[in-house]
């Protein structure tokens, strides 16, 4: 009777703590889906389920809070493995300081012996790596292939001490006289060896990605033989760019211009990084170090792919080199005699 | 008939270079030494001796992530992330974990007084004492085939003397710069992440020096 009570206890926690929300099926990835797919998913599904974009559909705010909630326990690993084993009910206990779901019922008689705090699973180093990219890249997007090889761990023959811990026993040494001992326990595991994989990768460089955002691979780092393997993480840097610069979400250029251009006016064009031209015309005259906004022409934001940042262009005046003949300088010096002014001399660098 | 034969060599070869065969310019590798079968190593220890910069070892463990270490080009001359390393290119070769360069220079090693070879640099930013050139046979350095790597400044070869240090890095080999090229001078790649040559151009990573703007007026 005892075995059939505690049976049917097992299965009602059981079956409590699988219920709640399917986060794969909110975020419509596989079980499967690695931390670049989840993302995606996610950035997508956010635009698209906006309460400010679903006005008219009265539980918009909670599906996109199922959105957010999904996306929060999928990014975080550990929250992941505690609710792929024991569903939405099982991350309760995270909050709680982590443990196993069934510790409530069982873990004050210690029906399963021993210390009913699960051990923190050992993990390998994680692989942490640049990944240079071009402003193309980031303005496009664009997939990078990379092979990993990396050692792993494989069963072979004979057998191991591993798991060892610390544990305190208690010993009687006399009549009413105990004495409590700490003594190494150790579990016994088959031997590993350790084998070469290899395997392609694809690292998606997605639009608007900043400086140091990382790209995460499961499990893809060095391996620990008593734990799990380690992570591989791609971090993104820019490379250097021939004619941009990236600040935030905004582009910086500059343009030198001939004198005669700077005074009279001009138009050319700048070829933007998805190759579009952005015309760049100005009517009157230009001083050096003037510099233009051009709104919506910088980089895509990273949350919000259509908003853009500004393109600010920078104009540099090429004076001529060789020197003008005493009839040109003549003609200079009477279409800017409105202009002249004497020679000032002053502290540059500021005088209060 | 030359034309098709000389056509399907480069698709051969564009085949080889997409399945990625190579060592590429920003990929990340395991170098082992093929005669005494460990890995070059560093970690954030100095010598106690010769130019006391951080040290560099030969581990046997396959599995340590401070054996990892990035092929780059040199700051003259860099390379674009995929490009394949061709043999007699001069490169850098930086540690992961703590961004200083494989680095020899005019030092006696600690156990057998050969030249020394150490971890120099800050963010991977060092000098010419930096620079190896990978010696290979074939065009480029192929993963499967071992390479020399010979230091430029001193004409050293990276090698091993054979010795091994005490505590506390009990069992880790002597790594030095030997006079001349003999069985613990080559160096195969192993573990690692090899980034694939990129589809668009990547250029290199420095500004066009053309597109300076050149203030000589005066």
């Amino acid at each position: 009777m005892r075995l059939l009570c505690l049976a049917l206890i097992l299965s009602v926690a059981v079956t409590d703590v699988l219920g709640g929300r399917d986060f794969y099926d909110i975020l419509g990835v596989p079980r499967s889906a690695n931390v670049n797919q989840i993302k995606k998913a996610y950035r997508k599904l956010a635009k698209e389920l906006h309460p400010d974009k679903n006005k008219d559909d009265p539980a918009a705010q909670d599906k996109f809070q199922d959105l957010g909630a999904a996306y929060e326990v999928l990014v975080d690993a550990e929250k992941r493995k505690q609710y792929d084993r024991y569903g939405e009910e099982g991350l309760k206990d995270i909050g709680r300081g982590g443990g196993d779901p069934f510790a409530s019922f069982f873990g004050d008689f210690g029906f399963f012996g021993g210390d009913d705090r699960p051990r923190e699973t050992p993990k390998g180093s994680d692989v942490v790596m640049d990944l240079w990219v071009t402003l193309e890249e980031l303005y496009n997007g664009n997939f990078v292939e990379i092979v990993r090889k990396k050692p792993v761990y494989k069963q072979s023959s004979g057998t191991r001490k591993c798991n060892c811990r610390s544990e305190m026993v208690t010993r009687q040494i006399g009549p009413g006289r105990f004495q409590m001992l700490q003594q190494q326990v150790c579990d016994e595991c088959p031997n590993l060896k350790l084998e070469t994989e290899e395997r392609t990768l694809e690292v998606e460089i997605e639009v608007g990605m900043r400086d140091g955002q990382e790209q995460l691979f499961t499990a893809e780092g060095e391996p620990h033989i008593d734990g799990d393997p380690g992570d591989l993480k791609l971090r993104i840097r820019t490379a250097p760019h021939p004619v941009f610069q990236r600040k935030g979400d905004d582009l910086f250029t500059n343009i030198t211009i001939s004198l005669d251009d700077a005074l009279v006016g001009f138009e050319t064009e700048i070829t933007h990084l998805d190759g579009h031209k952005v015309k760049v015309s100005r009517d009157g005259i230009t001083w050096p170090g003037a510099r233009m906004r051009k709104p919506n022409e910088g980089m895509p934001n990273y949350e919000n792919n259509n908003r853009k940042g500004t393109l600010y262009v920078t104009f540099d005046v090429k004076f001529p080199k060789s020197p003008f003949t005493e009839e040109q300088k003549q003609t200079i010096r009477s279409l800017l005699e409105p202009e002249h002014a004497d020679a000032s001399v002053y502290n540059g660098l500021g005088y209060h | 008939m030359t034309r098709i034969v000389s056509l399907s060599l480069a698709a051969l070869f564009f085949g080889r270079v997409r399945g990625l065969d190579y060592v590429t310019c920003t990929s990340i590798v395991k170098l082992e030494n093929q005669n005494y079968m460990v890995r070059l190593h560093s970690h954030d220890v100095k010598y106690g001796t010769g130019s006391r910069q951080q040290s560099i070892t030969g581990t046997h463990e396959k599995d340590d992530h401070n054996s990892y270490w990035v092929i780059k080009g040199t700051k003259d001359k860099p390379c674009g992330r995929g490009d394949p390393i061709k043999c007699n290119d001069i490169i850098r070769i930086e540690h992961l974990a703590t961004q200083k360069n494989l680095h020899s220079h005019h030092f006696s090693s600690p156990l057998s007084g050969h030249q020394e070879i150490s971890a120099f640099g800050k963010n991977g930013d060092g000098d010419s004492g930096d620079h190896w050139s990978v010696i290979c046979s074939n065009v480029y350095w192929e993963r499967d085939n071992s390479v020399r790597l010979k230091h430029v400044d001193t004409e050293m070869w990276l090698s091993l003397s054979g010795q091994s240090f005490g505590r506390p890095i009990s069992g880790q080999m002597e790594i030095i710069g030997g006079s001349y090229a003999d069985s613990s001078s080559y160096w195969r790649a192993q573990e690692g992440v090899y980034v694939k040559p990129a589809d668009i151009g990547m250029g290199s990573f420095v500004r066009d020096a053309s597109s300076k703007i050149e203030h000589n007026e005066l």
